[in-house]
């Protein structure tokens, strides 16, 4: 395996955190109001991760993404649990792939929930698709800076004499 | 015995016509209906299938958009147990290797498989050299997922 003891890996402790113990059908009920209520923590997390492509480099804000979710599972459970567990049975079980369109009505229940107590507005349905942008303090990652052979083959100085060719143009006929 | 031969003869009065006149069948159209009525079916049916593709096209967006929801929730959380893993799969290997001389982790005797990148670069191992450690049905059965998903 190409990992070495020069590669520097965090620590079991430094990874352990407190995650989402949440079924299938319980995330996709809350996609919608997570995706609005996360949304900075989550344009955060997935930006960092495009840019460096490199998950050592971004715990910190994966574990902000974490944490914002849990909390805001926890609102759930506080206000909604009622609507939100009838929401996921719904879609656990009328159909055969999590289908949202069998649930509008246990959905807008569920919503309305939300609207009232957290003031969380169902997007509409395309929203997470949409390109945005994105304001944030990261600094912009430096780009690669061209490679430097330490072995390259010198070039010409730019003040080298320029003799005519000796037997003048290959494509003689042209020019 | 010629009394006894009696020739076949028509029917007193003759044989009936020979009924040769063409019936055509009824006809319920006419061309220019006809052409025009397949056209306007055909409209017809291509705005249904205009409306039916178009909520096929809205529900496969609301899927796409809850799956691009809940993205960085699983990201994070694939990151810190990948990188658990690789932690694991060094130390296995440190564990494995310790009673051969000259054996450095992560290189044949001491020398890199990539030389050409910096010492810290976290280089993604493939399917087979994550799961060298573990059993041959765990790697079985995420090489199908992956492949065949």
């Amino acid at each position: 395996m190409g990992i070495t003891k020069d590669t520097v890996l965090p620590t079991e402790e430094e990874l352990t955190v407190q995650e989402i113990n949440l079924s299938g059908p319980a995330l996709r009920a809350g996609a919608f109001h997570l995706g609005i209520d996360c949304e900075f923590e989550n344009n955060e997390f997935i930006l960092c991760r495009n840019e460096l492509n490199d998950p050592r480099k971004c715990i910190q804000e994966g574990k902000a993404v974490t944490e914002c979710a849990l909390n805001f599972f926890r609102k759930v459970k506080k206000s909604c649990a009622g609507e939100y567990s009838q929401y996921v049975n719904c879609l656990d079980k009328s159909s055969t792939n999590q289908d949202f369109t069998v649930c509008r009505k246990t959905q807008a229940v569920f919503d309305k929930c939300m609207l009232d107590n957290y003031n969380i507005e169902r997007p509409y349905y395309g929203y997470f698709t949409e390109t945005k942008v994105h304001k944030t303090c990261r600094p912009k990652p430096e780009p690669e800076p061209p490679t430097v052979y330490e072995d390259a083959t010198p070039g010409l100085p730019p003040d080298a004499e320029k003799l005519p060719a000796k037997y003048g143009s290959r494509f003689h006929w042209m020019w | 015995m010629a009394e006894c031969l009696r020739q076949d003869m028509p029917p007193s009065g003759g044989y009936k016509p020979i009924y040769y006149k063409r019936i055509p069948a009824k006809t319920y159209f006419n061309g220019p209906a006809l052409i025009l009525g397949y056209f306007g079916i055909t409209a017809g049916s291509c705005y249904l299938y205009y409306l039916n593709y178009a909520s096929i096209q809205r529900e496969e967006l609301e899927r796409r958009s809850a799956q691009f929801a809940l993205y960085p929730l699983l990201l994070a959380e694939r990151d810190r147990e990948y990188m658990k893993q690789l932690r694991r799969n060094r130390d296995a290997e440190e564990d494995l290797m310790k009673n051969v001389k000259g054996w450095e982790v992560g290189t044949y005797y001491g020398k890199p498989i990539y030389r050409t990148v910096p010492k810290d670069t976290l280089i993604e191992p493939s399917y087979g050299e994550y799961y060298v450690h573990a059993d041959y049905k765990d790697f079985a059965k995420r090489r199908h997922l992956a492949y065949w998903s």
